[in-house]
């Protein structure tokens, strides 16, 4: 094993203009990846922020007694996507009307009495990830007999997870995309690699050379290509982060977002991928050319 | 029968009606040969006759078309992928082209047929190659590159690994069609000092003067023939 590292090492050393290539194209590749993934996690994180957001407002019948909407609010907290529920008299609704009116809530003066039924605001907890989920919440709400209407951002609401799951989507096939681009990136720069050396391998079969002898340190050259590449491209974003992320938190959109670094795990991930993707890619190309 | 038995035993390469076509052209046709072990042997011809085509055989870089085969007890028609590399560890081979590897140095080049033999002790490698390279004149240029030495250097460095392995056979492709006179004669000493360590060797050459200097024997091919040194049909 000594000896197959260390003419790995030897080759790697020899041939360094293609593996310098292929280095920097799977730098690029992973770096390009890492950074999607960045993007799409903080994206996710930004969009969780919002749908934190996300209420449900349950306006009940004018005969609703306070015990009752009480009773009625417990009961809601029970059904399943029910973060929080919290009772809003019609006179405490009416004053944060005219709170949010600000300077116009002189509109609100010539109103004889309080036009504001008792509501319920419902906050759903942040892992519900489907619209249809919340439609559902929303109809066994209104179906109570406390519950006079319902009232929620339901077409925005659809539009959200629409996007968010396309965002999600999006970011699994491109990641996928760009580790098969890895793939035949390194498949086809150590076909060049090998064509450059097919005399070499020629003469050092006729030299007696098993095929494990000639494989062996090609493997471990593009294992050490995908792991050396897949570092090297998230290490490339890690730093950009640094340098970039100061001049973003000091002010604008995302001052009040804290945009995180992939962790650490999809860090390990993304470098092991690509050291089996690089290895993958290997594989193949030397199945075809040796002939094996 | 005693002495066809000892001959037999004597013997390491026995060549039986073997053939070998590449598509319809016949590079060699119903060459039949036996070669002794310790043997100095020169196979001759014109061009185009078919000697690089049969020490191609013999280390297995082609696959015979037809007959039979033995190398160093090894049937060539039914050896295994698997064999290939033990039998070609059993022969060093000489080119006319030297065949090293450009990229590494002349010490590597040499150490390289000890590597691939299995041998792990670096040091026991510094000590057979740089041996080696003493032998054929070449310790200065143990860290040159091929591709700065001479043509006589590629030769001898290509004569040193041919020999490190101490092969049982070593065989020679016009090893000194494109060496001059000097360096030629340096090449053909070294291949008389492997024959006198024992190796059997055999050398391609279409040039008669380097046979006429030699008490060896020689195998005259012609079309792919084997032909007697007059010209005419030997079977």
């Amino acid at each position: 094993m000594i000896g197959v590292f260390r003419r790995a090492l030897g080759d790697f050393i020899r041939h360094r203009f293609f593996h310098g290539v292929c280095l920097f194209t799977i730098v690029l590749a992973v770096f390009i990846v890492s950074a999607f993934a960045l993007f799409f996690i903080n994206a996710g994180d930004l969009m969780a922020a919002w749908q934190r957001g996300v209420r449900i407002t349950a306006y009940l019948e004018a005969d609703i007694e306070k015990e009752q909407a009480r009773a009625a609010a417990e009961a809601i907290k029970q059904y399943e996507g029910v973060d929080t529920v919290s009772y809003v008299p019609r006179e405490e609704g009416f004053a944060w009307l005219k709170d949010q009116l600000g300077p116009h809530s002189s509109l609100l003066s010539d109103l004889k009495g309080n036009p504001l039924p008792d509501a319920l605001e419902i906050s759903i907890i942040r892992e519900l990830e489907d619209g249809e989920v919340l439609d559902r919440l929303a109809e066994k709400i209104t179906g109570r007999p406390e519950v006079a209407d319902v009232e929620y951002a339901r077409k925005w609401l659809h539009r959200f997870y629409g996007i968010y799951n396309l965002f999600r989507i999006t970011a699994f096939v491109m990641a996928g995309l760009v580790f098969v681009a890895i793939m035949f990136i390194v498949a086809n720069t150590m076909r060049l690699i090998l064509y450059s050396r097919r005399e070499e391998i020629e003469i050092t079969r006729i030299i007696g050379a098993d095929e494990e002898f000639i494989k062996y340190p090609l493997y471990l050259e593009a294992a050490m290509l995908g792991l050396l590449g897949g570092l090297g491209g998230t290490g490339l974003l890690y730093a950009g982060y640094l340098a970039v992320m100061p001049k973003f938190s000091s002010g604008g959109l995302l001052q009040f977002f804290q945009v995180r670094f992939i962790p650490p795990e999809l860090t390990v991930f993304i470098i092991i991928s690509s050291m089996l993707v690089g290895w993958l890619g290997c594989y193949f190309t030397i199945r075809r050319f040796l002939r094996i | 029968m005693e002495q066809n038995n000892s001959e037999l035993h004597r013997q390491i390469i026995h060549f039986y009606r073997v053939t070998k076509h590449f598509g319809g052209v016949y590079a060699l046709c119903d060459l039949s040969f036996d070669i002794l072990k310790n043997d100095f042997v020169f196979i001759t011809g014109p061009s185009g006759a078919g000697k690089s085509t049969l020490i191609k055989l013999l280390y297995l870089g082609e696959r015979m078309s037809d007959g039979y085969a033995i190398v160093d007890g090894i049937n060539l028609s039914r050896i295994s992928r698997q064999q290939i590399p033990m039998l070609r560890r059993r022969i060093g081979v000489i080119f006319q082209d030297f065949k090293l590897i450009a990229n590494r140095t002349v010490f590597q080049n040499v150490a390289l047929v000890m590597e691939v033999a299995g041998f792990k002790s670096r040091s026991l490698i510094r000590e057979r190659v740089g041996d080696l390279l003493e032998l054929v004149g070449l310790s200065h240029q143990a860290d040159a590159y091929p591709p700065t030495l001479s043509g006589g250097e590629k030769q001898r460095a290509a004569v040193a690994r041919a020999m490190v392995g101490k092969p049982k056979i070593i065989l020679a492709d016009e090893p000194t069609a494109s060496l001059d006179p000097a360096a030629s004669e340096r090449v053909l000493q070294l291949l008389r000092a492997a024959h006198a360590r024992g190796a059997t060797i055999i050398i391609t050459t279409h040039d008669r003067d380097l046979l006429s200097r030699f008490d060896a024997r020689a195998i005259y091919l012609e079309g792919g023939r084997r032909v007697d040194a007059a010209g005419g049909e030997a079977g």
